[in-house]
């Protein structure tokens, strides 16, 4: 069986791109072929992707579409007469983005107003949650095929030293990492001044992260740390010094640093939005709350409540099993296998 | 505490912090959506100004293709001014339409209502 991934966009961090690269792994394991392709490949991405018009599918081949932006060179991938196999991993509102990168709103708008069409020309459709495939009418789900091998063992003690709050994710306006800034600097002058922040993310333009970085200085100075490109060991060792994951985020399809961090046993502190709730089951601290204070009361009983951490982390155990790679891996070959 | 009491504790502790006097109001950059575009912010962005220190190159050590591209902009400023004044032309002109029958539909809502 030959199984084609097509991409509206490739890149060296994004999880959709991750996504396609450990399916391409498996396809290899069930000893299928196949090629991935993308409309935009970002440099740095090397040649794990060639471009669109490399795709060249035999009649009985399937092609998995990725959709996760505006992808208009896409379309022509539509009317191809091979098996199409559609998989959501949502596309960010636009609102949250005209502001700050018009570029990217009006491609989240197009996006957004282009998948219900690219839905309804595929043969099967499905999302990585279950927030995702009911946007498109669909109650198929293939989860994120979630690997831990990157991020080693699951800690074995408490990290020592100053409450540490970490979040994962680009630096993007909808990841609220503004928020983020705001509630450590209520932290540190409300009951606990050592508290430090590590943002660890893509920015989504050079001057949003400038601008986040002048409100860090300005409310938290010396305590918000913005890393970057890291490894997977560099990754790892950012979960074990955590003291606690904290994701303010506005919209998330599906949220894989969750599951990272339950992998690690990390206590989680989120706010209840898109496909978070589904994926964090009863294993974080659920908090929709506007009020930050609240927030941070929150966070200060997750890293002052040992039994409580205790529980979280048993909790956050069952959701990675749940996540486990054979069940997941076997839903995605059903999917495909149709 | 169990998880299922943690967000009750956590509301009555800000209360009882926010009544001693704790947990002022921060400013600073607040994201905010945006779902309903005005005239006068789309007013705004039709004047198209590129910025040419966006320019940039992703590539590892791409510095010295950003500075080439951003040279490569610089000689052709004078196209690029072309292009921006005839784009910014027609939005502002569609936008003044859009602002006139704004204007318009308002004018009759009032006159069916009086």
């Amino acid at each position: 069986m030959n199984v084609h991934q097509v991409l509206s966009g490739a890149g060296p961090h994004d999880a959709v791109s991750n996504q396609a690269r450990a399916f391409r792994m498996l396809f290899q394991a069930w000893g299928w072929g196949g090629a991935d392709v993308a409309a935009g490949i970002d440099p740095r991405v090397g040649r794990a992707f060639s471009p669109l018009a490399a795709l060249d599918p035999a009649p009985g081949d399937t092609l998995l579409i990725h959709y996760s932006a505006y992808a208009p060179r896409l379309r022509a991938v539509l009317e191809r007469p091979q098996r199409k196999v559609l998989l959501s991993h949502n596309v960010t509102p636009a609102r949250w983005f005209w502001d700050y990168e018009p570029r990217i709103a009006i491609q989240c708008a197009l996006g957004r107003q282009q998948l219900p069409e690219y839905a309804a020309r595929c043969d099967v459709v499905a999302g990585v949650s279950a927030f995702n495939a009911a946007e498109l009418g669909s109650d198929r789900v293939v989860p994120i095929l979630f690997d831990s091998a990157g991020l080693g063992a699951p800690r074995a003690a408490e990290p020592a030293g100053e409450p540490t709050l970490l979040f994962v994710g680009r630096l993007a306006p909808h990841k609220r990492q503004d928020e983020l800034i705001r509630l450590v600097a209520l932290l540190r002058r409300n009951g606990l001044p050592e508290a430090r922040l590590v943002l660890v993310g893509e920015p989504m333009k050079p001057w949003y992260l400038k601008e986040l970085q002048e409100l860090a200085t300005a409310l938290a100075p010396g305590a918000v740390t913005f890393r970057s490109g890291l490894t997977a060991e560099e990754l790892a060792a950012a979960y074990a010094e955590a003291s606690l994951v904290v994701c303010l985020s506005e919209h998330e399809g599906f949220c894989i640093p969750l599951l990272e961090a339950f992998h690690v046993g990390v206590p989680v502190v989120a706010r209840p939005v898109g496909g978070i709730p589904e994926v964090a089951g009863d294993a974080a601290l659920l908090v929709a709350d506007r009020d930050l204070a609240v927030v941070a009361e929150l966070c200060r009983v997750a890293l002052e409540d040992g039994p409580l951490r205790a529980t979280l982390r048993t909790r956050g155990a069952a959701r990675v099993a749940h996540y486990a790679r054979g069940p997941v891996a076997a839903q995605l070959r059903a999917l495909l296998e149709g | 505490m169990t998880p299922e009491e943690a967000l009750a504790a956590a509301r009555a502790r800000a209360v009882a912090a926010r009544e001693a006097g704790g947990y002022a109001d921060l400013g600073g950059l607040t994201i905010a959506p945006k779902d309903r575009i005005g005239t006068d912010q789309l007013m705004e962005w039709a004047v198209l100004e590129p910025d040419e220190s966006t320019m940039r190159s992703t590539r590892r050590l791409g510095l010295p293709i950003t500075y080439f591209k951003r040279a490569l902009l610089h000689v052709l400023r004078q196209y690029h001014g072309e292009l921006t004044a005839e784009q910014s032309r027609f939005n502002m002109h569609l936008l003044v339409h859009v602002a006139e029958l704004e204007d318009r539909i308002a004018r009759l809502e009032a006159e069916r209502d009086a």
